[in-house]
């Protein structure tokens, strides 16, 4: 599984970890993994150290995880990438959208 | 016996005798199967031409012809499956290998063994089972396939209707290339031009693709040109598209996209980068200046037309800006390897003449691909700056004929409206509402626009237009009259238009006047004749472009008389 997922024993935070390319075929995997959850003002992670591709699609499913924690009162904060992977979320200016690191 | 479907399975009996056929007939039909008949293999050739067979039990040594040709001839006759099963008395491998090697599925020893004929006989018709299936899920694919091909047509056709003006042209100094199904892969292209004959030009990459993609380019083509020719500014054009992106579009999906905006007038480029790679300026045949992305990309989240983080650059004839989608870098070859940023950025450094590095950079890609099946779509654009622009002649204003009237207008506009409204394409609507006058509207807007300028940069803001005259202080006075925008506390600007008809009815006269609230200046020291005279550059472009251009009061009424006659049009 290349989506592997957890939720702190306090209920404030989850981690969301992606391995290899984050791309279109793991969207339901993706949204699988948070769509129970509900943080009330918490902080879902996103690892993405496993990760060395991503692409649209994967930046669109960031934005349906911020939808997912905005609703809750929530934020998203991205951490772990590389410097292409960082490259890829600056020019989308996801950097203006999400915390990082 | 009968298929998944419920129809009973025919089987063909090939032999020449009678007494086989017969013992097969009354093993088969007891079975539930029905039973054809036939002498030869010429005949069994007729027979799974003519009728519906499911499955052949051919005999080996029969006159006319045998069991081996007619086997093979049906098999490269017959497209679907039809399992043949060879009866045979030769127990030897050669003559079982040649059954096989003739087309044969299988092969049953004579005499019959009938546990063995009835398992081998559902076995093989399980298998014509599943090639039916796969058969029909094909057709159906197929089907969609094709009723998918046609929504794209359609889409293509209302999306082509909406951006309907192509800006290519060596008059025009825009190429650009898109693969035929670079559409439905989200790039998108549109380009028109804008108040100071310059050219406004949006690049944008959805993501996703197919349909869904298309159908967000379709809000952001009828946006782009509405506005545009309506002579909104590109920031407000972005702004407005992003709102209907935000509105449209499901969350996850957006658009990347680079604006450029060339003003003419003062010879200066504008571009926003939202989401797209590195925009890069090429003189003398390198690079002297990147553009990269420093916007939210189109469709995720609200955002002023203040907000946009617009860069600006002086140029010269001959600049080329270069656009690309992530396609060309990520253009792969047959080895999987991509053509990468570092491929790119190596033929801006070979010193390739700016007429050639368009079809340079494509044959590159095109030669590194090598046939190799892209995953992304190619999307290139070159704008350059060239001296001399005429572009195709485009469907812009209804040339329904209007009946000239006598009107007049007025705004009053303080300075709160100032900092958050851009009157100016209101007015000019409304102008052409009431008296389209084809081939005056740039004229009219031109006059206007240096008017309107005039009056909020020197009358109410006081800037000095001598900084204006290098490149470096160009930026600085809109950063200043920005700032200065802000912080001023009253102040207002009162336009007013008045149109009256000629006694013959052939033309008319539009009076333009425009006054601020400022302190004036003494605009008898001013010398129209001169290039570099405060505020001169603007107001010189008045006069030339309308009959009578006055300046009244202290200095902060200026009058504009614009003449036009019925032949114009």
């Amino acid at each position: 599984m290349s989506v592997t997922f957890q939720v702190a024993d306090d209920n404030k935070s989850a981690t969301i970890k992606l391995n290899d390319r984050f791309d279109f075929s793991l969207h339901s995997d993706f949204r699988n993994a948070y769509k129970d959850v509900t943080l009330l003002n918490g902080e879902y992670l996103v690892d993405l150290s496993g990760t060395d591709y991503l692409d649209s699609s994967a930046l669109g499913m960031l934005l349906l995880l911020k939808e997912h924690a905005d609703a809750q009162l929530s934020s998203v904060r991205l951490v772990g990438f590389n410097d292409e992977v960082r490259e890829i979320l600056n020019i989308a200016s996801f950097d203006k959208l999400f915390q990082m690191g | 016996m009968s298929d998944l479907l419920g129809h009973c399975r025919t089987i063909l009996v090939v032999d020449d005798e009678q007494t086989n056929r017969l013992l097969l007939r009354n093993l088969l039909e007891r079975d539930g199967y029905n039973v054809i008949e036939v002498e030869n293999g010429e005949q069994a050739i007729d027979a799974v031409n003519t009728l519906h067979i499911d499955l052949v039990l051919l005999d080996i040594l029969m006159p006319v012809m045998d069991g081996y040709t007619a086997a093979a001839i049906i098999k490269q006759q017959v497209k679907h499956f039809i399992p043949i099963i060879f009866l045979t008395a030769k127990t030897d491998e050669a003559s079982l290998a040649k059954c096989i090697e003739a087309g044969g599925d299988d092969f049953l020893l004579k005499p019959f063994n009938y546990q063995l004929l009835t398992s081998k006989l559902r076995s093989m018709l399980r298998i014509v089972s599943l090639y039916q299936n796969i058969e029909e899920k094909n057709k159906s694919i197929h089907q969609h396939n094709l009723q998918m091909m046609q929504e794209m047509n359609v889409t293509k056709k209302i999306f082509e209707k909406v951006s309907k003006n192509d800006m290519r042209g060596p008059h025009t100094g825009l190429k650009y290339s898109m693969s035929p199904k670079s559409m439905f892969n989200g790039d998108v292209i549109m380009a028109e031009k804008n108040q100071t004959s310059g050219l406004d030009v949006l690049i944008g990459d959805f993501t996703g693709h197919g349909l869904s993609a298309a159908i967000g380019a379709i809000p952001v083509a009828d946006v782009f040109h509405t506005m545009t020719r309506k002579c909104f500014l590109f920031t407000d054009v972005l702004a407005e598209a992003n709102d209907k992106l935000i509105d449209l579009l499901p969350t996850q999906m957006f658009m990347a996209s680079v604006m450029l905006s060339v003003d003419r007038s003062n010879n200066i480029l504008s571009v926003v980068n939202a989401g797209l790679p590195d925009v890069y300026l090429y003189r003398d045949n390198e690079i002297i200046r990147t553009f990269k992305s420093r916007n939210i990309p189109l469709g995720i989240s609200k955002m002023s037309s203040s907000q946009f983080e617009v860069e600006m650059q002086p140029l010269q004839y001959g600049d080329c800006l270069y656009v690309s989608t992530d396609g060309v870098m990520e253009a792969k070859n047959r080895q999987g390897e991509m053509f990468g940023l570092d491929r790119l950025l190596t033929m801006f450094s070979e010193n390739i003449p700016a007429e050639e590095l368009f079809e340079s950079i494509l044959s590159r890609c095109a030669e590194f691909s090598d046939g190799a099946e892209q995953t992304d779509d190619i999307t290139l654009l070159e704008l350059c700056h060239q001296s001399h622009v005429s572009y195709p002649q485009s469907v812009e204003f209804s040339n329904e004929v209007r009946e000239a009237s006598n009107w007049s207008l007025q705004f009053n506009l303080d300075i709160k409206s100032l900092r958050q409204f851009d009157a100016l394409p209101y007015i000019m609507q409304a102008v052409n509402n009431l008296q389209p006058l084809e081939s005056g509207r740039t004229r009219l807007h031109t006059i206007l626009t240096e008017m309107f300028a005039n009056a909020l940069d020197h009358g109410l803001l006081k800037l000095d237009s001598s900084m204006k005259n290098s490149p470096q202080g160009y930026m600085a006075f809109y950063q200043e009259k920005q700032r200065r925008l802000e912080q001023t506390d009253d102040g207002s600007i009162n336009i007013s238009l008045e149109h009256t008809l000629q006694d013959d009815g052939l033309g008319g006269r539009l009076t333009l006047t425009v006054m601020d609230s400022g302190e004036g200046y003494d605009y008898r020291a001013l010398d129209l004749g001169n290039d570099n005279a405060y505020s001169g550059r603007g107001l010189k472009l008045v006069s030339s472009l309308c009959s009578e251009m006055k300046i009244l009061g202290k200095g902060n009424v200026i009058t504009a008389l614009y003449d036009w006659q019925a032949d114009q049009t």
